[in-house]
């Protein structure tokens, strides 16, 4: 019909689309909390009207149905035909989660319309069409199902994050009546039974819950399962067969609920081609280009004509190209810069939420929401401060009675906070609540078998305990502080940012995690090694000392390994070369000088001919441009024009432990 | 729910219905007993017991003395009772605790099981 290709135009729909359900979200949520501006509902309207009109102009008829719906009711809540009331807010809030799932699934081509949509549509309509106008019976619609259909099928490591579906099962079973339809092994599983490794889970499960049970209650149980399992949850059938829905294996699976399932990550690394930067960003990279230009053509008009006489601007010249070219390159990397506010926006409605379904009293108060990180700094950290924010709540925060009997204000603070500080971004979480239950978490960790009993450990070993794989307190989180609950997820999650999670906690006062995280992936500095003729770029960060050995400081073990004495334990020596295969090389280690480097708390000392200097290195992806190499991370470009390649310190200390036990 | 108490049931009608393939030769087969503590801990060492005891064929296993069991341990068994099944095994059970039929139950693992229907009430 239309010679103008519109899916070009997608993309900028959905984003813009999402910039409006946020908006909405927000003013939502003001309205919520007491605001009485008019213009807030003016917000809300408009954004409903414009993803209405995008929808329906790019052809996404279900989106446009749907928000038609829901832009009629919001205008008779313009023209003040319809009170505010919270029950209506909380329609509307579902209402945008809902169009969010929609815009989700358009944007990657599934079908669009699900049970859900199809329900939450129905009860809409007959809102605006009068049939229920009471609030009351508007909230008994709201949980129309007599049961749910849950298909979960374990992916083998999910043992290993100490979630057991038996607890799961428990769980779910707390909320109404559970029935196995199916229990299978999936193709996972060996052939062989010698051959099962028993950590794996290899089971798959198709369930039925029956009762009036809520979505978000489900959604809560396999919360801490992000990526641990495939998950698909439908209403029951005959629940909404009055309402001419579709059938129910159209149902797209529904991710976890914690926010990033696999499948989105996916498609969120696929989106990642394209950022959205703001004009004055823009416009200051016009200017130093400008000036670049100027100087330029200075240099060439003096290159032309060049007498002796003209050194002096000569030098003025190269000292302004130097100066435009570093402003450059700080405007170049802060377009990559985004404020954590797009992170933090999501929290007031996950604290509303919570608040509700935990019945707790919670303010939330955010802080440094300008301060800025790196677009893909900033796309990772968003889970593990979910899982901070929905622990801290959940375990941090005591009930309002808990409160008020401990004298303290029945509303309980929760603290996001984030700063610069130097070189690094800290993002802290802070909660005036019970603060970690020491004795608690000491008697679990005997349980688990990770301390020995009756050893003595001090405040910050405790603290250091919930962060170990497997203290998951899930299943008994109201008789424990239950802390540990996917800790150790997050901290995985910060490491493999180059970040470092902690927490400080007082018991009775609160508690406080706090994240560092390197401002940007794309800078690294580095120091600059040679070896042979090649050149290695060790990461600062993970330098303890370098140092000079004398030849019989160096033992040689069994298998050939050697080691060295360094601070009262024995660190293996990595020769950079031989895993390398640089030739030319100082073999002798006297002649070279071992750096040792540090990860996870394990020492390797890698031998290198010399030490050339410190340098901030553009991280390039070898990837990218060639393949992947084991013990390199990646590569940049030395001040010469050469190559340089960047030590990838876990996979050397990793390369390292494994030649000592060898 | 985790309680000791067992339901012993080496002879009676419930046995003779779960192992009727092959009654004959099951007397023959000593119990592999399961452990008190039944969970990811103890899986390795019963997996190298079932593995000796998978070609005797008429396998009987005694989970009376299961106190604790997770999903690990029951789906080590339900891969032995796959394995045993496909050479022609059969699979019996000598009792079983409460606290291993309501973990089966709950993960609808009983009947992959063979674990005596009436102790599913």
């Amino acid at each position: 019909m239309s010679a103008v290709d519109l899916t070009q135009f997608h993309k900028t729909f959905f984003e813009e689309s999402r910039e409006g359900l946020d908006a909405m979200e927000a003013a939502l949520l003001a309205l919520d909390s007491g605001s009485t501006d008019h213009e807030l509902v003016h917000t809300i309207f408009r954004a409903a009207h414009s993803i209405k009109g995008g929808a329906a102009t790019f052809g996404f008829v279900d989106v446009a149905a749907f928000t038609h719906v829901a832009e009629s009711l919001l205008e008779e809540v313009r023209s003040e035909r319809r009170a505010v009331d919270s029950g209506l807010i909380e329609l509307l809030l579902r209402s945008v989660d809902c169009m969010r799932a929609m815009l989700e699934r358009s944007s990657q081509g599934q079908p669009v319309a699900d049970a859900e949509s199809e329900a939450l549509r129905v009860e809409l309509v007959r809102l605006v069409s009068g049939e229920v106008a009471e609030p009351a019976a508007a909230a008994a619609a709201t949980a129309p199902v007599s049961g749910w259909n849950i298909a979960f099928t374990a992916l083998p490591h999910l043992l290993q994050t100490g979630n057991d579906p038996l607890r799961l099962f428990r769980e779910l079973q707390q909320l109404g009546r559970l029935e196995v339809v199916r229990a299978f092994v999936t193709d996972s599983a060996p052939a062989q039974l010698s051959e099962l490794d028993p950590s794996q889970c290899h089971l798959g499960w198709e369930l039925r819950l029956h009762g009036a049970v809520a979505r978000g209650d489900i959604d809560a149980v396999f919360d801490w399962l992000d990526g641990d399992c495939e998950l698909t949850i439908a209403p029951l059938v005959e629940a909404v067969a009055a309402v001419a829905m579709p059938a129910p294996d159209t149902a797209v699976p529904k991710p976890v609920a914690g926010p990033r399932p696999v499948r989105e990550t996916a498609a969120a690394s696929s989106e990642g081609s394209s950022i959205r930067v703001g004009i004055d960003k823009v416009d200051a990279l016009i200017n130093m280009m400008g000036e670049l230009v100027i100087t330029q053509s200075m240099l060439s008009d003096i290159g032309e004509k060049f007498e002796l006489s003209q050194l002096p601007r000569l030098r003025d010249g190269l000292v302004q190209l130097e100066r435009a070219t570093r402003e450059l390159q700080d405007s170049v990397m802060r377009i990559r810069m985004l404020p954590i506010g797009s992170v933090f926006n999501r929290f007031p409605r996950l604290v509303h939420d919570l608040e509700r379904k935990l019945d707790k009293r919670v303010r939330l108060e955010l802080q440094g929401e300008h301060t800025e990180l790196d677009k893909t700094v900033l796309e990772k950290i968003g889970d593990p401060l979910v899982h901070l924010v929905r622990n801290a709540i959940d375990h941090g925060l005591e009930s309002p009675a808990q409160r008020k009997a401990a004298g303290k204000s029945e509303t309980g603070t929760l603290k996001l906070n984030a700063y610069h500080e130097s070189g690094n971004i800290v993002v802290q979480i802070s909660d005036d609540g019970a603060g970690l239950n020491h004795a608690a978490i000491v008697a679990k960790a005997q349980q688990r078998g990770l301390i020995a009993a009756g050893q003595e450990l001090n405040d910050a070993e405790v603290a250091e305990l919930i962060f170990q794989p497997g203290f998951s307190t899930a299943a008994q989180a109201t008789d424990l502080s239950g802390r540990g609950v996917g800790m150790d997820v997050v901290r995985r999650n910060v490491r493999d940012l180059g970040g470092s999670v902690g927490v400080r906690s007082v018991s009775g006062k609160g508690s406080t995690f706090t994240i560092t995280l390197p401002l940007t992936l794309a800078i690294i500095d580095g120091l600059v090694t040679a070896v042979g003729s090649e050149r290695y770029i060790v990461p600062l960060t993970s330098i303890v000392e370098s140092l000079r050995l004398r030849a019989d400081a160096v033992r040689r073990i069994a298998g050939g390994g050697e080691v060295f004495h360094f601070r009262d334990e024995y660190l293996p020596i990595m020769r950079l070369h031989r895993a390398f295969a640089c030739t030319d090389a100082v073999t002798e280690v006297e002649r070279g000088i071992v750096v040792v480097i540090e990860e996870d708390g394990r020492r390797v000392g890698l031998l290198v001919d010399d030490l050339l200097g410190q340098q901030q290195a553009v991280v390039k992806s070898l990837e990218a441009h060639y393949r992947r190499v084991q013990g390199i991370s990646g590569a940049t470009i030395l001040s010469d024009g050469s190559v340089a390649l960047i030590v990838d310190v876990g996979g050397v200390v990793r390369l390292g432990q494994r030649s000592r036990a060898a | 729910m985790a309680g000791k108490r067992a339901r012993q049931q080496g002879t009676g009608e419930a046995d003779a219905e779960v192992s009727s393939a092959s009654s004959a030769d099951t007397a023959a087969a000593a119990p592999v007993l399961l452990p008190a503590d039944c969970r990811m801990a103890a899986q390795a060492a019963l997996k190298a017991e079932l593995l000796g005891v998978l070609k005797a064929g008429a396998i009987v296993l005694d989970g009376t003395q299961v106190e604790r069991v997770d999903t690990a341990a029951l789906q080590l068994l339900v891969l032995f009772r796959r394995e045993l099944d496909a050479q022609g095994g059969t699979l019996r059970w000598h009792g079983t605790s409460d606290a291993l039929n309501e973990a089966a139950g709950l993960l609808g693992l009983a009947q992959l099981l063979n674990l005596p229907a009436e102790a599913l009430a």
